[in-house]
Order: structure tokens, then C-alpha cells, then sequence
């Protein structure tokens, strides 16, 4: 299958004036300054996503990833390297590419600011050519899956952030594109909205079949939707792979929580160095808690081991926060 | 596919929409920029009352000259109005959505915040009609110069609009214009307003050759009001303007390409 979108040793540099050295009139010495410094927000980037991948795009801030999503809209050009959206040059076709493409910013509105909703999908429509029958059905299916029905006549500015929301992923999704890069869509919802969100998103990716390119800070989002993880670190690739694939590569172990029947006997003192896969934290009253790595060693095989300082009463197992393991890549 | 004049009609009746859903601003600042464009010329009929003529203009020649550009550059903003304030876009990062959009960015730019000055063209059209009139009675021109000032204006039009592109095609290089907006466009235009005579000679040259704002009514009103020079200072009007539109317009896509955005 050929590639949706494609990547290949993308960089990008900005080149701002140097700052004058300390001293008097140092302002005025940077106005004049006749030297620059090359920033390298982007270095040697490549990736490619097939269609139909809900793929997340995370890194730190100041990491790289809204020059790379600009790069791949077309507002930036790339110092080098190549990028291809649909076999397409998104700078230089930008407007062939702006037709494919559907973006839903989560922190502003593409849709018109003044006018009820309903006004809004009118120009996008005209905008992008979509005849008034293709637009009706268009919007009678949007609204359905969005439940927009209830504020189509209102401006957008009197719109709740969940509303807005909502009519956004409308107006990204008007004209069809093939592609969806998605910029933090549930910032700011509460969470019955977030769920809905989610659930419109996940259902337009597995339904319409549609390649979603998803940048957001928050964890749930990308455990929930994405099947795959390309994570951007300082300007280059630090991982690209499925979320397990990912858990397993930063190893955070599995949180185990034992309570005894009575007080434990006190394991020895060197339980952890003669066990690596299971290691005791902390032993509090009549609970232990222990960290297990579940690649190496099962379950099971954990419980029966912990089982020799007393009779279990109760388990309780945590896996690892996504939040932490992606705090611990960055 | 829409073509671009029916998108940029679609999107100007929307700014416009977008617009009167504010009513009393709408209306009150249409009467205000038309009470204070006339009295900015009165301003200027005061001293000319006074003085009877300005180094040999009339006043109603001087009336021309001022109402001929106000109109001209009534009809640049109306037309291509967020283009001057392309700064705030730059500045704020909004360009970025509108590169998103399958249409020509300078389309949009001249579609949005669509103000149609109803002001400066009442005032305008007030001082040409009593201007012209009174040069009629006086015999200095005729019938023909009405079909040729609409020229000149139309002509200057496009001319103060290809300096204003151009002016904010720096603004993807320099981000903030507002300082060489104030001398390309509001110091060039104001000069102009008043018969380039008036000006010592280095002045008169650049308001001519270098930001050739003097082309939008003091040149070809030389021959229009005067007879003077001839009939090619009206091609050489369009000319000039039409060379500066298309130099103004390689600019703004090189600008574009290069264009850096913001942070986030």
C-alpha cells in the first residue's frame, strides 16, 4: 500500500540575529548586529504512515513537532528534505494538498467568528467546491455524528467549548480529506466531552477510514486512539512504534500491592538482590508492595514468590501511568 | 472549483455579514470616517481660501487633486482591506490558518475585515462633483474629463494598492511594518494630497520615481485639469500602475514561500 504521508530526512533551521554580547547599549548593538544564529528546530525526520493509521505525534515542548506538522501542512518550506502528502508536495501544491488535507486546531477556530454555524459550512463548502446536494448530505451525516443539530444557527463565538469543538471537526471533515492532523482537540473539555471526542474521532478513523495524525500533550488521548506512537525529542526521531512497543522499550515495571492476612514475616534482606524481575518497595503494616518486570517474569510466578512471607489476603496490580513512561522517553 | 473572483465576492458579502451583525458600530463609524474626511479637507479649503491658490493651483484644481486620491484609496481599502493589516496576522501566527484554506492567501487577506467606506466615498464624490463643476463653469475642462478622472481614479487605485502589497510583502521578512507602512502609504499619500509642486524638487522626485504616489492624480492631472504634457500620461499612469501590481505580486508569492510563522 502506498503511503499516505512520507517523510524523508526532513530538517529545518531558523536563522535569527545573534544577541549582542553583554554590555551598554546592548539593544541597539543587536539591531545592528550583523551576525545570526542557525536554529535546528527539525533534524533528519523520516517516517512514513500508511492510510487508515491514527498515529500520535508527541514530543516535549519546543521538541520540533508543530514546525514538523507545519512543515507537512505546507506553511513551512523545509531547509531539506522531503515531505509528501498523498504523493504530493504540500508547500508547493499547497492548495491541491488543502483539499485533502482537514485540520482541527484545538486552540482556535477555523470557522467564522461572527456568523451562526450554519453560515461557516456554507463558504467552506463554496470554498472547496462541494455542490449544494454533496454538501446537504455531507452535513445531514456530520451533524448526525456530531449532533450539531442543536446550535447549526448559532455564532460561533456564543458556542460552548464542546460545541465548538465539535463544528471544528465539522469543518475539518466538510470537504472529505483524506487526511486529519489534529492539534490538541480535547484541550480545555471536560470529560464527558473528552469522551465524546474521542469516540467521533475513533469512529471516523475506523469507519470513514480516514489517516489521522494526532499531536497532543494529553496521554489518555494517545492511549485511547492511536495504534502507533512517534515520539520527537530535541528535533529528531526518539521513538516510532506501537504504544506497547513503547512500554516495553522504557521498561516501567508493573506495581504489585500484597496484603497479608497478618504482618508478614520480614523478607531478607537481600530478597533484591537475588531476584531482578521482582523487586519489594516498601512494606507498610500488613501491605508490600513490589515492582515486577512482567516481560521477565509472570504474574503467577510473582504471587507464589511473595506468597512465602504470609497468606494473601488481597492483589491489587497497577500497570504503569502512559504519562510516566512517556515523562521517563522525554 | 470556484473561480477566485466569485470566492473573493463569497467572502467579502460574508465579512460583510459578519460585519452588521454589529449594527450601531456599523452604521456610527460610516457617519464618523465621513465627518472626519470632510473636515480633513476643510482643513485644506482654509488655507486655500485664504491664499486664493496654492503655487498656482486653484482651488478647485486643488480640490481634484485631494478627491481624486481619496477615492482612489477608498476603493484600495474597500477592496483589499486586511492586506494593510497584515502585521497582526504575522504577529499573532492567524496566517497559518489561512494557508490552510485551498484559496489564493492574498484572496483571502483582501476578503476579511471588509469595511466598505462609505465615508471617504460620500466625501470624496462631494468635493470632485463641486471641484469639476466649478472648473466647467470656468470653461478649464470639459465633458471628456469625467470619463478620464474615473480612469485616473481606478488607475491610482490599483497603483496605491500595489504599494501597499508591497509593503506588506516586507512584513514576511521584517514581521513588524508598521513604521515603513507609515511612510510608504500614509506620508507618501498625504503628501500628494496637496499639489506636488509645492515640494522642493528632491521630494518631487521621489514622490514620483520612487513610491510614485504622485501618479495617482498630481501627473495625470496635469493633462486632465490642464492639458499639459499629453495624451500619453494617461497610458503611462496605467503603465506605472500595472508594472507596479505585477512586481508586487512576485513579491508577495517570493514572500510567501519564505514565509518563517511563529513558534507554535
Amino acid at each position: 500500500m502506498k503511503p499516505m504521508i512520507t517523510v524523508h530526512q526532513l530538517s529545518k533551521s531558523f536563522r535569527s540575529p545573534l544577541p549582542a554580547p553583554e554590555g551598554p547599549f546592548r539593544g541597539l548593538r543587536t539591531l545592528m548586529s550583523r551576525q545570526y544564529t542557525e536554529k535546528e528546530a527539525v533534524r533528519g525526520v523520516s517516517f512514513s504512515i500508511l492510510p487508515g493509521e491514527f498515529v500520535g505525534y508527541i514530543g516535549p515542548n519546543g521538541a520540533g513537532k508543530s514546525t514538523t506538522i507545519k512543515m507537512l501542512a505546507g506553511i513551512l518550506h523545509p531547509s531539506s528534505g522531503v515531505v509528501q502528502i498523498d504523493g504530493l508536495n504540500p508547500h508547493r501544491d499547497r492548495r491541491q494538498v488543502a483539499r485533502r488535507l482537514g485540520v482541527l486546531f484545538g486552540q482556535r477556530t477555523q470557522l467564522w467568528w461572527d456568523l451562526p454555524v450554519r453560515d461557516s459550512y456554507d463558504i467552506l463548502a463554496a470554498m472547496y467546491g462541494i455542490g449544494t446536494e454533496r454538501k446537504d448530505a455531507r452535513m445531514d451525516e456530520l451533524a448526525d455524528l456530531l449532533q450539531l443539530g442543536e446550535f447549526m444557527d448559532t455564532p460561533v463565538r456564543k458556542l460552548s467549548l464542546g460545541q465548538r469543538m465539535r463544528a471544528d471537526l465539522a469543518a475539518a471533515l466538510l470537504h472529505d480529506p483524506d487526511v486529519l492532523f489534529l492539534d490538541e482537540p480535547t484541550i480545555g473539555l471536560d470529560v464527558v466531552a473528552k469522551r465524546s471526542i474521542r469516540e467521533y474521532l475513533h469512529n471516523i478513523n475506523v469507519e470513514l477510514g480516514k489517516t489521522v495524525l494526532l499531536t497532543t500533550h494529553d496521554m489518555d488521548d494517545i492511549e485511547q486512539l492511536c495504534s502507533r506512537v512517534i515520539v520527537i525529542n530535541r528535533g529528531t526521531l526518539g521513538f516510532d512504534g506501537t504504544i506497547d512497543e513503547l512500554r516495553r522499550r522504557i521498561g516501567l515495571p508493573t506495581l504489585i500491592r500484597v496484603t497479608y492476612r497478618q504482618t508478614p514475616v520480614w523478607p531478607p534482606a537481600d530478597f533484591n538482590t537475588d531476584h531482578t524481575s521482582l523487586r519489594l518497595a516498601e512494606v507498610d503494616g500488613r501491605m508490600l508492595t513490589a515492582e515486577c518486570n512482567r516481560e521477565a517474569i509472570s504474574a503467577m510466578e510473582a504471587l507464589r514468590l511473595l506468597e512465602q512471607y504470609g497468606d494473601i489476603e488481597d492483589v491489587h496490580m497497577e500497570e504503569p501511568h502512559f504519562e510516566d513512561v512517556i515523562h521517563k522517553l522525554y | 472549483m470556484m473561480s477566485g473572483l466569485r470566492m473573493y465576492g463569497l467572502l467579502f458579502r460574508a465579512s460583510i455579514r459578519s460585519r452588521m451583525q454589529y449594527r450601531f458600530n456599523f452604521w456610527f463609524s460610516s457617519v464618523m470616517t465621513a465627518i472626519i474626511s470632510i473636515v480633513e479637507f476643510l482643513m485644506l479649503a482654509v488655507i486655500l481660501l485664504k491664499f486664493g491658490h496654492i503655487n498656482g493651483w486653484s482651488l478647485a484644481e486643488a480640490g481634484w487633486l485631494y478627491s481624486v486620491l481619496s477615492l482612489s484609496r477608498a476603493i484600495y481599502r474597500t477592496v483589499a482591506s486586511d492586506v494593510h493589516n497584515i502585521e497582526s496576522y504575522l504577529v499573532s501566527g492567524d496566517l497559518d490558518g489561512l494557508l490552510l484554506r485551498p484559496i489564493p492567501v492574498l484572496t483571502a487577506l483582501m476578503s476579511r475585515n471588509v469595511s466598505i467606506r462609505f465615508g471617504e466615498v460620500f466625501q470624496g464624490i462631494a468635493i470632485l462633483t463641486v471641484s469639476m463643476s466649478a472648473l466647467m463653469r470656468e470653461g478649464q475642462i470639459g465633458w471628456l474629463s469625467i470619463p478620464l478622472t474615473i480612469f485616473v481614479i481606478i488607475a491610482g487605485a490599483l497603483l496605491l494598492f500595489s504599494i501597499g502589497l508591497l509593503t506588506a510583502s516586507a512584513g514576511f521578512w521584517l514581521t513588524r511594518i508598521t513604521e515603513l507602512q507609515n511612510i510608504t502609504e500614509d506620508a507618501a499619500r498625504t503628501a500628494v494630497q496637496y499639489p506636488v509642486s509645492i515640494y522642493p524638487r528632491w521630494l518631487q522626485g521621489i514622490l514620483v520615481g520612487i513610491i510614485p504616489v504622485g501618479f495617482a492624480n498630481y501627473m495625470p492631472g496635469l493633462f486632465v485639469l490642464r492639458g499639459d504634457t499629453g495624451w500619453w500620461m494617461l497610458p503611462l499612469t496605467a503603465g506605472i500602475a500595472g508594472a507596479l501590481f505585477a512586481l508586487a505580486l512576485f513579491v508577495w508569492r517570493f514572500g510567501i514561500s519564505r514565509y518563517q510563522s511563529t513558534g507554535s
